[in-house]
């Protein structure tokens, strides 16, 4: 393997991550400002369109100079401002699937797929395409152009086209957009299988929840330049700290409240909720009696029974009326007022059991530690 | 029939479309790539030969080919008599006058290519160079055609120019159009038809093969 | 309310007659100086405009033939205006020559070569690879330095080295610019201001070429005739005469 190292050894790293602190400002006013690290797996960058996500993969991939920063693949630095070393773009051995896939359309599918292998002769590059071919299961269509595969086997094609160069990083930007679910969920698959055996960090972008919960070891919320969360999805996704990683995170009910108790032994503390008389109990924050509270909850986490009931372990028991009932694909989403109106995601099968119909009156059964408390932002 | 003209005019346009095309490659390969800020200054100067009166061009040059002016007493040590009243000269100047017809349509062909698929190639460790001949001038086949038929073209009908450089040299620079002008002036109207209908079909047939084959291109 | 339109009617009628006619003449390059003089000096004498456009005879014989109005024509031979009535385009009468051309031998000022000392010799000497005439195709001067060429023996010899100008005044230019080393000319473009100090010219000997008539003719789709012919008797007049002699022009042959 080539050193592209200008000269910098103190700060190793393994073999197998991905350092990249960025700070690039556009005329216009934006601003990205990220430190991120990802090891190898797939760590996904989360966001709303705007959010600078993109442009993270630009300057990883050199395609873009960052204004300041560093970025470091394994002992590889290809980028330092400080020690002005740019490794240019053909020397990085990053993997990048664009968006509209980029692939060329003069040629044919194994041709985009050796395309990066002309240093290697014919016989290499043709077994090198015939692996990945194989792997991808694109083996009937390598001698199609574009324009005559489907979504699914032009994807199929991209990834491969990418991976046989066996890159040091793969990027890959919102590249299950356009294809349906099965498609999406087989293209995942294949990217695991590939990625057992080469180890390398993959940076995913994309803006959809689903995606982020399906793919990540890893999630990085990126928001106005800004990197909002890292971690696991299901801290940073499902219980938000911010209410703007809420609101990505596509949580249904955020709420307004005043802190009217604190139980300090018991680890909880009742809030009225702003507007009406509806109290809940909420696990304990570092605040005073009196003080103003974002409660974020997920539609998901909410229980709805139509009797009264008995001996629950969950504190909040909450009395009210079905406002409206609508099924959403495979799911059920109901508006239920209780004094303030909550969002409750149902299965079908449970609203065909429960015969539930607008102006029910239900009971919603919500847990303490489903009610996750937002940092307060300043406005 | 002035057969010698004609083939004159065609040689020369032929010579001139092939020249044209090496140099005017780099050159729109600069004006559609470069982010240069006083591009736009390079540009101008190629698109001059479009609005400059040709008989303007033509005196520039014979001024320029003569002996009093620096380029032509270079051209004289070198060579040993200047460069007016040659093919050669007519050669120089024709590249000049067609140039735009050259670069432009190549330009723009570069241009049109998605710049997306020049980043994929870099990214898939593609040098700026060979990411142009194996992607960008693959997909830029039409405007490449384009520009080279019209210098052609435009090489093949052009009058001003040569009339001011090329001082009407049977063999060497009379040329098929300076010819029909002789004929019209020496009032032989017969013969300037004659001549003129042949530079007409001539010329409508290279564009029509021309145009037959860059449907097939099109194809692609 | 009647007598006010009959008395603007006739007030404009009036001014009509009164405003000064104009008449467009085409005039064959080499006259560039002599005519644009006497046309000046006419306007002045008689209030009336006259425009000229300059250029060759040929060019000129052919608009007229397709078509173009102009109200004097001023050739540089005598066969473009007999052309043009023979086709029927110009009245017969109106044809007048008004004056012989001359060719001479040209070299621009800083020329090694002493025409005075060489004449024609000039031509052959080694350091001339072009001889600039006009194309003795179509203009009048080149039929002539082809003649006298011919005439005096040196066709042969100098034939490769010529350059051929759609005019006289191209001629002029590639011999000015130096890409021609010598040319055969105009008299009357030899000692034109703007020529004469650029350059020496020599006679070439008049019994080696047919002489030159230059003959003007009014075409029968001039639009202002009676104007035309008043500009002609001018050009008749001792005083326009003279302008043409010191311009280079000789007097036309003693009328039969």
């Amino acid at each position: 393997m080539t050193a592209d190292v200008a000269g910098d050894a103190e700060v190793s790293a393994d073999e197998g991550s991905l350092s990249a602190h960025i700070q690039k400002r556009f005329p216009g006013g934006f601003e990205l400002v990220a430190e991120l690290d990802a090891l190898a797996g797939i760590t996904v960058v989360f966001g709303r369109s705007g959010s600078g996500k993109t442009t993270v993969l630009n300057c990883v991939a050199g395609l873009l100079e960052p204004d300041a920063g560093r970025i470091q693949v394994g002992d590889r630095v290809l980028f330092d401002s400080e020690r002005n070393a740019n490794v240019p773009v053909a020397r990085r051995r990053v993997g990048y699937v664009f968006q509209n896939l980029a692939l060329f359309p003069h040629l044919t599918a194994e041709q985009n797929i050796t395309y990066g292998l002309s240093r290697l002769e014919a016989s290499a590059r043709r077994s090198l395409a015939q692996a990945m071919l194989e792997q991808f299961r694109i083996v009937n269509v390598a001698g199609r152009r574009p324009a005559q595969l489907s979504g699914g086997e032009r994807q199929r094609v991209a990834l491969a086209r990418s991976l046989v160069i066996e890159p040091q990083v793969l990027l890959l930007d919102e590249p299950l957009a356009a294809l349906d679910l099965p498609t999406q969920s087989q293209l995942i698959a294949d990217l695991r299988s590939w990625n057992r055996e080469h180890q390398i960090p993959i940076l995913y972008v994309t803006h959809s929840q689903r995606e982020a919960f399906a793919l990540g070891e890893r999630v990085v919320v990126l928001e106005e330049g800004k990197i909002l969360a890292q971690g696991p999805p299901q801290e940073v996704l499902r219980a938000p700290r911010q209410e703007t990683v809420a609101q990505l995170a596509g949580v249904e009910n955020i709420f307004e409240a005043r802190v009217v108790s604190l139980q300090e032994t018991l680890g909880t503390m009742t809030c009225r909720l702003e507007y009406s008389a509806v109290q809940l109990e909420v696990p304990l924050a570092k605040v005073e009696a009196g003080a103003t509270v974002r409660i974020a909850i997920h539609a998901g986490d909410i229980l709805m029974a139509v009797e009264r009931p008995r001996g629950l372990s969950a504190r909040n028991l909450l009395a009210g009326r079905v406002l409206s009932l609508e099924q959403q694909g495979i799911a059920v989403h109901a508006c239920v007022d209780c004094g303030i109106t909550f969002q409750v995601r149902l299965t079908l099968g449970a609203r065909e059991s429960l015969h539930l119909d607008v102006g029910r009156e239900v009971w919603l059964v919500i847990k303490t530690y489903s009610c996750h408390l937002l940092e307060h932002e300043p406005q | 029939m002035n057969w010698q003209a004609l083939a004159l005019s065609v040689k020369l346009a032929f010579i001139v479309s092939v020249v044209l095309f090496l140099i005017g490659m780099p050159i729109a390969y600069w004006i559609a790539y470069s982010r240069w800020r006083w591009k736009f200054l390079v540009e101008s100067v190629v698109a001059l030969p479009l609005v400059l009166p040709p008989t303007v061009l033509g005196f520039y040059l014979l001024v320029a080919m003569g002996p009093r002016s620096p380029l032509g007493r270079l051209w004289l040590r070198a060579f040993g008599h200047s460069l007016s009243f040659t093919f050669e000269g007519l050669v120089v100047a024709s590249l000049i006058y067609s140039l735009p017809f050259t670069v432009q349509p190549f330009a723009a062909a570069f241009r049109s290519v998605d710049q997306q698929l020049a980043q994929a190639s870099a990214t898939l460790g593609v040098s700026r160079l060979m990411t142009f001949a194996r992607v960008i001038v693959p997909l830029s086949y039409a405007g490449i055609i384009t520009g080279l038929v019209l210098s052609f073209a435009h090489t093949l009908g052009e009058f001003g120019v040569v009339l001011m450089v090329g001082g009407n040299i049977p063999g060497v620079t009379r040329t098929v159009s300076i010819d029909i002008y002789d004929q019209v002036q020496s009032l032989n109207y017969v013969a300037a038809n004659q001549t003129a209908l042949l530079l007409l079909a001539v010329s409508f047939l290279t564009l029509s093969v021309v145009y037959a084959i860059n449907r097939k291109v099109w194809a692609l | 309310m009647k007598t006010w339109l009959c008395l603007l009617l006739l007030l404009i009628s009036v001014l009509a007659w009164c405003a000064p006619g104009e008449i467009t003449v085409a005039a064959a390059s080499d006259l560039t100086f002599a005519l644009t003089e006497v046309a000046h000096r006419f306007e002045l004498k008689t209030g009336n405009r006259v425009k000229l456009a300059f250029g060759s005879s040929g060019n000129f014989c052919a608009q007229i033939q397709n078509g173009a109005t102009f109200d004097v024509f001023f050739s540089a031979d005598v066969d473009y205006p007999r052309k043009l009535v023979a086709s029927g385009l110009a009245v017969a009468p109106t044809l007048w020559v008004y004056g012989t051309g001359r060719i001479v031998l040209w070299v621009p000022a800083d020329s090694p070569l002493n025409l005075g000392k060489m004449g024609m010799k000039a031509l052959l000497d080694p350091s001339v690879q072009r001889i600039a005439i006009a194309n003795p195709a179509h203009a009048p001067y080149g039929r002539a330095a082809k003649a006298a060429l011919e005439n005096l023996k040196l066709y042969d010899q100098v034939r490769d080295k010529l350059v051929l100008g759609e005019n006289i005044s191209q001629t002029a230019q590639f011999v000015a610019s130096g890409n021609a080393q010598i040319g055969i000319l105009a008299l009357s473009l030899a000692v034109a201001p703007p020529v004469k100090d650029k350059g020496t010219y020599w006679e070439i000997p008049t019994d080696s070429y047919p002489p030159i008539e230059q003959a003007a003719i009014i075409p029968s789709a001039a639009t202002d005739k009676p104007l035309a012919r008043a500009f002609l008797d001018y050009v008749r007049t001792p005083e326009a005469q003279a302008i043409l002699r010191e311009n280079g022009f000789q007097p036309p042959p003693e009328a039969p």
